[in-house]
């Protein structure tokens, strides 16, 4: 973990996903520039995070061009339908920069994803920005597991895919200050396969009555 | 956002267009406010800074917790702790923002490659290296060497950017007098 503070934008830090990251990595040696286009979530939001961390280092932003200018890492809790659209706004600031891809193609009846089988919601949004460092993380978790990472006496794993292997170790570090336990899965072509995971969890989760607070653990010796 | 890099590099050397394009995308756009830290002492220096606005300047704090300033830099300067960069080894210096500031950021990898498959960038860092060589050899002479008074001199001839951005008592740091001094030597020198 680096002494000198990291900056860490949250695009759509107002909606339940950056909200729950938000809070949960408030505490870590991080600056935390917060962008969403609801103003009333993003102040409710503040307020959490003060709670709990009175010390923490957080703004409002009012852009998201500026939130990315000055950030290291970006992380995009949007749904992938707009993030085509942010890509093209923040793409000359996002140049060699951290961009987390949080979002899950899924459809609204939780029944398929919406992008090609050949592709995955990381790998479009690493051609939108080519010259960003995309990393798939935080997708395979809901946002409840944000707040208790331990579930049923267990640490939930997340997975994370990426190109860049200094990304993915920022990345992991970031994944710890949550409480998660990280586990690098692959390249940024193992994507696809994260988000059809959590379609699965998600199925289930509805199926069976889970709450929405699970996640995945690789049971090992 | 890339004006200054781009002039900077074609004082020195010629690029294609296409050679600008590919170059520039190597860099990491980023902007800092006033007073945040760009290195703090103890973490590796792992890219290397170019000014495109503002200021920041590099210092070393002593057991007594006085601030040493080891230089300054502005637009179309770069900015970074090479030993530690070059050695991986953790740096001893702090790298502060002086006025917000814009930076373009590129990394050992980057750095790396570009050398590599630019020749124009090789000849660039040359010369830009070279330049900086030179520089830390006047400072340390002019730190050995100069009374107060010469040391002044010298920086008001070399850099008058100093007299009008940078706070008296990083001034005095920098030529390592105490503020009382360089105090007396401005009003002799206004006078």
């Amino acid at each position: 973990m680096s002494i000198t503070k990291q900056t860490i934008a949250i695009v759509g830090a107002g909606v339940s996903m950056g909200s729950a990251i938000a809070k949960s990595i408030a505490g870590g040696n991080y600056r935390l520039l917060l962008f969403d286009t609801n103003l009333e979530q993003l102040g409710s939001l503040s307020e959490e995070i003060l709670q709990d961390h009175p010390e923490a280092d957080f703004e409002h932003m009012s852009c998201p061009h500026e939130s990315s200018w000055e950030a290291d890492i970006i992380i995009l809790a949007l749904p992938h339908s707009a993030e085509k659209e942010l890509a093209e706004k923040i793409r000359d600031v996002a140049i060699q920069k951290i961009v987390i891809s949080i979002a899950n193609p899924i459809d609204e009846e939780f029944s398929k994803l919406t992008t090609r089988p050949e592709t995955s919601a990381a790998e479009e949004l690493q051609q939108w920005l080519p010259h960003s460092k995309v990393i798939k993380a935080f997708n395979t978790t809901f946002a409840a597991d944000f707040e208790q990472p331990v579930i049923d006496g267990k640490q939930t794993d997340a997975f994370i895919a990426g190109d860049d292997e200094d990304a993915l170790k920022t990345v992991t570090e970031l994944l710890e200050t949550v409480g998660f336990n990280p586990i690098i899965a692959g390249d940024l072509s193992v994507s696809g396969t994260l988000e059809r995971m959590q379609l699965l969890l998600m199925q289930l989760t509805i199926e069976n009555d889970y709450n929405w607070h699970a996640g995945w653990k690789i049971l090992h010796n | 956002m890339f004006e200054w890099l781009k002039n900077s590099l074609e004082e020195h050397v010629s690029l294609t267009k296409e050679e600008w394009e590919y170059f520039k995308n190597y860099f990491r756009p980023k902007r800092m406010l006033k007073r945040q830290f760009l290195l703090q002492e103890g973490d590796v220096c792992r890219e290397l800074a170019f000014v495109e606005k503002g200021s920041l300047y590099s210092y070393t704090v002593d057991s007594a917790g006085n601030k040493h300033v080891i230089r300054f830099a502005f637009e179309g300067w770069w900015m970074a702790n090479l030993h530690s960069f070059f050695t991986e080894q953790p740096t001893r210096l702090n790298i502060e923002i002086l006025e917000n500031s814009e930076l373009l950021m590129l990394d050992r990898k980057n750095h790396d490659k570009l050398l590599e498959e630019l020749p124009a960038y090789e000849r660039y860092n040359r010369i830009i290296l070279q330049n900086a060589y030179v520089a830390l050899q006047q400072r340390v002479e002019n730190a050995l060497g100069l009374t107060a008074e010469e040391k002044y001199d010298r920086l008001i001839e070399e850099s008058p950017a100093f007299l009008n951005r940078v706070p008296l008592n990083l001034v005095a740091s920098y030529l390592g007098v105490s503020p009382e001094t360089l105090s007396r030597v401005r009003g002799n020198y206004n006078r």
